[in-house]
């Protein structure tokens, strides 16, 4: 056995044990939906993600989000393909993350119906990290914390280049949007 | 004079409707047929998940955007927002492979339950902590066997 693996046998054998300890506070989704629009005069893109990963500490308040940006799926190949090839640099990028705190969370359990709150952290796309900050509707039920909303992303800011061939096609502006029900995991 | 003036013309316009046609056929180039395609890889649900856990960018390599057949056992089946996901479980670990289907798999599924062996087909997207598979069909050998 290497010393790599007996180090990942260290990790999950201490994961296990904190989810036991914590298990009433900690909110897990793997089927979280994320997806991104771009409106421009000459076409509407949109892609969806439905393999969403996403993490959320109730005590703390703390969320991490995971997905792959393989698993967003377009209308058209040539869409899919020309992102993943071209824009994103998925085969050097297979990822995106957020990481970051739900504010106030905490406050939140006595109240009943959907409530907005304030997310902060970090997102990190194709390899760039830049702060957001965004309002989201979350909603507290037994077992259950829904998360949802949308923000807005400069395309540039993750240093995303756009050919100038199809520069008109794609808005310099981007709109994700998340939904993200996770359920308490023992 | 005239006449040759008017070839050109209609030369040109010739080679610009069938560039146009090769242009449009491009941008509608349709994504490949799943269920007719024949599978690049043919693994066990407990080979490609070492190979994962081993080494995940060395696996992303040969597995991601491929065309992959994976025979596994059952471990859930869920319908959430009208997609049918079916998870292959991972009998030495924590993790899994989540295979979401598409629509035309749906009445096949309803046939299946947990622990029973599956052949699923379908794209791999990668790993977060589970394996990501999209656009999955069943493979008919499914059935031929009862």
């Amino acid at each position: 056995m290497t010393i790599l693996m007996k180090n990942k046998i260290i990790i999950l054998l201490l994961l296990l044990i904190s989810s036991q300890l914590f298990s009433q506070e900690r909110y897990l989704t793997k089927e979280g939906y994320i997806s991104f629009f771009s409106h421009s005069l000459v076409e509407d893109i949109k892609a969806d993600n439905y393999q969403v990963l996403s993490v959320i500490d109730k005590k703390t308040g703390e969320i991490a989000i995971q997905l792959l940006m393989k698993s967003f799926m377009f209308k058209k190949a040539l869409m899919q393909e020309h992102f993943n090839q071209s824009y994103v640099e998925s085969y050097k990028y297979p990822k995106a993350t957020f990481k970051g705190f739900i504010l106030n969370l905490k406050e939140l359990d006595n109240k009943n119906g959907t409530v907005a709150v304030e997310i902060k952290g970090i997102l990190s796309i194709h390899g760039k990290e830049k702060e957001i900050s965004t309002m989201a509707n979350v909603q507290i039920l037994k077992d259950q914390i829904n998360l949802s909303g949308h923000f807005m992303v400069e395309v540039a800011d993750f240093d995303i280049k756009i050919p100038i061939v199809v520069r008109n096609n794609i808005a310099k502006t981007i709109k994700i949007t998340f939904d993200l029900q996770h359920k308490s995991y023992k | 004079m005239k006449t040759r003036n008017f070839k050109i013309l209609l030369i040109g316009l010739i080679l610009i409707i069938i560039s146009l046609f090769f242009i449009i056929n491009l941008y509608n180039k349709p994504f490949i047929d799943i269920k007719k395609s024949n599978p690049k890889i043919e693994i066990t649900a407990q080979e490609i998940l070492n190979d994962y856990q081993a080494d995940e960018s060395l696996a992303n390599e040969k597995y991601v955007d491929n065309l992959i057949q994976i025979k596994g056992e059952i471990a859930d089946i869920s319908f959430d927002n009208g997609i049918s996901i079916i998870t292959l479980k991972d009998t030495s670990g924590f993790s899994s492979i989540i295979c979401h289907m598409l629509p035309e798999a749906n009445l096949n599924i309803l046939k299946l339950k947990k622990e029973n062996q599956v052949l699923i087909k379908g794209v791999c997207t990668g790993y977060l902590i589970d394996i990501m598979m999209v656009r999955c069909v069943l493979n008919n050998d499914n059935f031929d066997e009862k």
